[in-house]
């Protein structure tokens, strides 16, 4: 039997789009021929997380999605992120933290760690490391990783009391 | 496994249609995460079951009903009266895989590592299938063999109803893994039913360690009538071996999985007792 092109429309980092596909290609392919290289292949299996995307508000392993499976999906991948001059704060700390060394399963974990974020309120260490399970790295050792994620989380936690405090702070 | 069509239909009764016109050439897909390990030199036509309602988690009388299509980090984050899946659900793979992968996709075609064959087997859960009407098969019989025997003829699994625990239930489950997302060395789930300060009823599973996912009728028939002790545990999780051959793994003898296996047995049964007299997470 023949393989049959076919599209898929979705939309990544909220701009609608429709490519046309092959059923068996995966996610991770579509995405990094259409320019978003940001999204890494690592493994190619579902282990090491480099390939992280957030789908519909889950974080997710391109590599293990076919593209078909994304229709009508919002997908967000590293370049919904900051930029080189404006970094998002997990970005930011990070960098801050020395906990990036060769950086390529960096993408991944900021998408875990923006699909906490996002979904969480009151973010434990249990809960935090449970979103962080899978995405491995193979320089850090994880500690510093660990150090911006739990500055980030605690910057984040701090914000909205600093917007609920009245303009001018103390009387 | 090559796809060479990707179908999306509108309904079950659809989608069982589609699959039954495409025989052999049609595979039923949820969260497709096995389809990319499956051999097979045949493109198949993959047909997409994630539409169809079937992702869903309610307490109905005395069952929790999970949609077939439900990820494994739905069911983790559940929480109903005494419910007890989240245990198993939260040790599989990563969260990445969790939020994807499906209680269907992880039953109806047992891979060697599967967790929760062995959790439904102990909790006596009982699956939902669609053939043009539902009907519903018990655990012993959906998992008497492998279940894909089941679907060749493009019947679908819908749900699986996995019964409220009553407060004289305890259930507990342990996974055996080298590191933490690692596929199980050995995995055991238990179901006691107390009465009167002894084991009334047992239901004790295993799985990876053996070719397939069974019941240890030994080690059950053992507890029961007996005190819910650590040595009554002991004496019951030593019979294993006369219901299960325990297989050698990677780097660990036939005998170590087998002394393995009676730990977390014991492990289990202990934490279904636990559970029993009031742990609830
Ligand atoms: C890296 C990795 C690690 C893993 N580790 C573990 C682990 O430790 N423990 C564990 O238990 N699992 C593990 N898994 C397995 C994972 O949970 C399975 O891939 C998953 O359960 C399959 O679910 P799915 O929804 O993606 O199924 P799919 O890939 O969509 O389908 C799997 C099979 O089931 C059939 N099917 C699916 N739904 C239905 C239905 N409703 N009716 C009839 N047939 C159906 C499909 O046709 C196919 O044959 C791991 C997987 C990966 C990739
Ligand atoms: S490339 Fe997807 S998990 Fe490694
Ligand atoms: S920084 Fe190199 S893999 Fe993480």
């Amino acid at each position: 039997m023949k393989t049959n092109t076919c599209s898929v429309s979705l939309s990544i980092n909220g701009e609608k789009k429709t490519f046309a596909t092959r059923p068996d290609e995966k996610l991770l392919d579509l995405l990094r021929r259409e320019g978003y290289k940001g999204t890494k292949y690592g493994c190619g299996q579902g282990t090491c997380g480099a390939c992280t995307v957030i789908m519909d508000g889950r974080a997710v392993y391109a590599c293990l999605l076919y593209s078909m499976q994304a229709e009508g999906r919002k997908v967000r991948t590293i370049e919904s992120m900051g930029t080189y001059d404006k970094p998002a704060p997990i970005q930011q700390e990070l960098v801050a933290a020395g906990a990036v060394q060769c950086g390529y399963c960096i993408p991944g974990i900021i998408m875990s760690a923006t699909a906490l974020m996002e979904t969480e309120k009151d973010i434990s260490d249990e809960v935090a490391k449970e979103y962080m399970d899978g995405n491995l790295c193979r320089c850090t050792g994880y500690e510093k990783i660990w150090v911006a994620l739990r500055r980030t989380l605690d910057r984040a936690a701090a914000e909205p009391a600093k917007k609920a405090s009245p303009k001018g702070g103390k009387k | 496994m090559k796809l060479c069509e990707f179908v999306r239909p509108a309904s079950l009764s659809q989608a069982r249609a589609s699959l039954r016109k495409l025989g052999p050439k049609g595979m039923p897909l949820a969260g497709g995460t096995a389809l990319h390990f499956m051999p097979g030199k045949t493109p198949v036509s993959a047909v997409d079951l994630t539409h169809l309602g079937l992702s869903y988690i309610r307490q109905k009388g005395n069952f929790f009903e999970i949609g077939a299509a439900t990820p494994l980090s739905d069911i983790q984050r559940y929480r109903g009266p005494r419910w007890a899946m989240h245990e198993i659900c939260r040790r599989i793979s990563t969260h990445q895989i969790r939020n994807v992968s499906t209680i269907g996709g992880n039953i109806c075609r047992v891979f060697p590592w599967a967790d929760l064959p062995v959790v439904l087997l102990a909790m006596n859960a009982r699956m939902v299938i669609y053939s043009g009407k539902l009907k519903e098969m018990d655990a012993d019989e959906f998992f008497s063999s492998q279940p894909a025997r089941l679907f060749r003829n493009g019947d679908l699994l819908t749900a699986v109803k996995i019964p409220v625990l009553k407060a004289q239930h305890g259930f507990g489950s342990v996974k055996a893994t080298r590191n933490a997302a690692a596929f199980s060395m050995v995995t055991i789930a238990a179901l006691l039913e107390l009465k009167g300060g002894v084991i009334a009823a047992a239901r004790v599973a295993a799985g990876s360690a053996i070719p397939f996912p069974k019941r240890l009728r030994s080690v059950e028939a053992a507890l029961t009538g007996k005190e819910p002790s650590a040595e009554t545990f002991r004496a019951a999780a030593a019979l294993a071996g006369t219901d299960a051959k325990w297989c050698k793994q990677e780097g660990m003898s036939a005998e170590y999985v087998a002394g393995l296996a009676e730990v977390s047995i014991v492990d289990a049964l202990e934490r279904a007792a636990e559970f029993a007299r009031g742990r609830t997470a």
